[in-house]
Parts: structure tokens; sequence; C-alpha cells
């Protein structure tokens, strides 16, 4: 043991190699990081908002489901609520349709009115649409109403994404 | 219609359709009173802004009537007053102003127009889950009270 002692050269070698190691991997790291950084966000799930329903809720009679999320309007960031009426049809896919009226974007309610029952009612203007979305002929409204992209993730939870046209509609 | 430059030009092109006009009131003061009425002006803000967003194709939003609390009260009438009558003038039908002032209550009849009065709950104490259970409540309530309204008419 007392004939390997460490000399002064190789302690001042090993110290500043350590150090500089050191050092090193502190400059690098941040690089890396931002380096796989869209590698890493990309598993992050896009643009779907995790509601607070479970699949298993969802029944074949369109259900009011309330979701929220940030929205950043210029400097002001919010947070908005959004409504969906949700419901399975007849093959057990899940539909989601955007509540937001085609004619001038008053909300519209599932049986709104008692007089019209399984159908979808805008109490702005009396316009209709069927369980489908399809807007009845004769109301106001001109187009079927919009839908949500709807998924289900891993646990079972309900998920909506953005608002495209209505695709099931013919 | 919220009054803002997109959707006032949509309002501009389909005024037909849109027959009802809604006026937050709220009182402004440096007082006892200043905290309540930040209070009810938070509140009455929110429930506008939900109701609109029901009935966005039929109502348009405007401005709030916004007076000092310490303003002469038959004043204030006045000026409501002139506002609503230059909007039924405007072709509106329906004018409902909503408020959490009580010095309102009862003066309905000298008005072309709805008060309505809504109790201000306030809401900086509540957690978000509930907060948004009680404002959608008082929502509804406003809607059938509108919805009645229209039908009536």
């Amino acid at each position: 043991m007392s004939n390997q002692r460490v000399s002064r050269r190789q302690f001042l070698n090993y110290t500043l190699t350590g150090v500089g190691g050191f050092m090193a991997a502190g400059m690098l790291m941040p690089m890396v990081r931002f380096a796989i950084d869209p590698v890493l966000k990309a598993e992050a799930g896009g643009d779907f908002i995790t509601t607070g329903t479970a699949e298993d809720e969802i029944t074949d009679v369109p259900t009011r489901v309330d979701f929220t999320f940030e929205q950043v309007d210029a400097w002001y960031t919010s947070e908005v609520t959004q409504t969906a009426w949700v419901y399975k049809d007849g093959s057990g896919k899940i539909v989601a349709l955007s509540p937001t009226c085609k004619h001038l974007g008053c909300t519209v309610n599932w049986e709104g009115n008692p007089d019209e029952p399984e159908h979808f009612f805008c109490p702005c203007h009396n316009g209709l649409y069927e369980k489908s979305g399809k807007n009845v002929p004769g109301t106001p409204p001109t187009a079927p109403l919009d839908m949500f992209e709807a998924r289900v993730s891993d646990d079972g939870i309900l998920q909506l994404g953005p608002v495209v046209p209505n695709t099931i509609v013919k | 219609m919220l009054w803002n430059a997109q959707e006032i030009d949509l309002f501009l092109k389909e005024k037909a359709y849109i027959d009802t006009v809604v006026i937050p009131l709220l009182p402004v003061s440096i007082s006892d009173g200043t905290r309540q009425e930040a209070e009810q002006a938070e509140f009455i803000s929110l429930l506008t802004a939900m109701l609109e967003r029901q009935f966005k194709g039929r109502m348009l939003l405007i401005p709030a009537f916004t007076y000092m609390t310490s303003r002469d009260h038959r004043a204030k009438i006045e000026e409501l007053k002139s506002w609503c009558d230059e909007l039924s003038a405007q072709g509106f039908a329906h004018t409902v102003c909503i408020t959490s002032d009580t010095s309102w209550k009862g003066h309905e009849e000298e008005l072309d127009a709805n008060i309505i009065w809504m109790p201000s709950i306030p809401l900086h104490h509540m957690d978000d889950k509930y907060k948004r259970k009680i404002v959608d409540d008082q929502v509804n309530q406003l809607i059938k009270i509108i919805v009645q309204k229209w039908q009536s008419a």
C-alpha cells in the first residue's frame, strides 16, 4: 500500500478530469434534452382532452359531458368549458356531437322541447336535429351538428379531440 | 352575440333573428360596499357570459350599464330608460337587465325592460367544480325566465 502513493501529478489529473467531466456534462445535458424534446412531446397525446366520464357510463341516450381546458388567446389565458352530447350508436361506437347550433351558434339540448322527443332542440329559433345530428328540413339550421373526435383512453376514460364536420350523416 | 368585432359582423348580417338584448347593471363606488360591488360585477359578468353562450343566436350582450352608487336614483333610472328606449327603437323586442343591485327592485314598470335580480354569490372562496355547478344552476333559472318571456311574447 505505502509504495503505491498517489503523486501530486496524478492527484491533479484525477481531480481535474473529474471536475471537467462534471462541467462538460452540465453543458451537454440541456443541449441533449432540447435536441430530443420533440420526440418526448409527441407521446403526450396530441389535442385530446380527458373528460370526467368513463366509457361504461355512456349509453345510447345522448348525455351531456362537460370538459375543461386552457385556452390561450393572445396574452390572455382562460379556462374554457365545452360541452358535448355523447352516446353510443347501434354498433357501440361513441358519438360526441357539438352542442353548437349550425344556425347562429346557440346551445342545443337533447329533448329540449317536450313536444319533440328524440331530437336535439335549439331554443332560439326552434331548430331541430335528429339524434345523428342531421338537421330537420323546414327548421332554420342548414347543416348537421358538428362532432368531436372521440376515443377511449387506456384506463377507460372518454377523451375528446378537435371539432370535425359530421361524418355519420349521409 | 358578444360585443366584439367578429361577432358584431355576424350580428349585423343576421339582425332579423336577434331580438333580445342583455344589459348587465353594475354599481361602482369606493366605500364600504366596494368589495360587494366587485363581487357582484364578477358574478353578473360570469352569469351573462354563460347566458350568452346558451342563446348566442338570439341575444346580444352589450357592455354593462355602470353607475356610481352615490348617483341620484331618479337620474339613474332616467339614464337606463333612455338606453332601453333607444334599444327598442332599434328593433329589439326584448330588453333584459340583469343585476345584483337591490336598488333596482320595484322599478321595473317605469322601464320598458325586464329587470332580473339575481342574488350575488361570493364565488372566490369556492373550488372550481362547486363554483361551476352553482353558476350552472343560476344560468338554468335565467334560461327558464327568458324562454318564458319569448314564448309569452
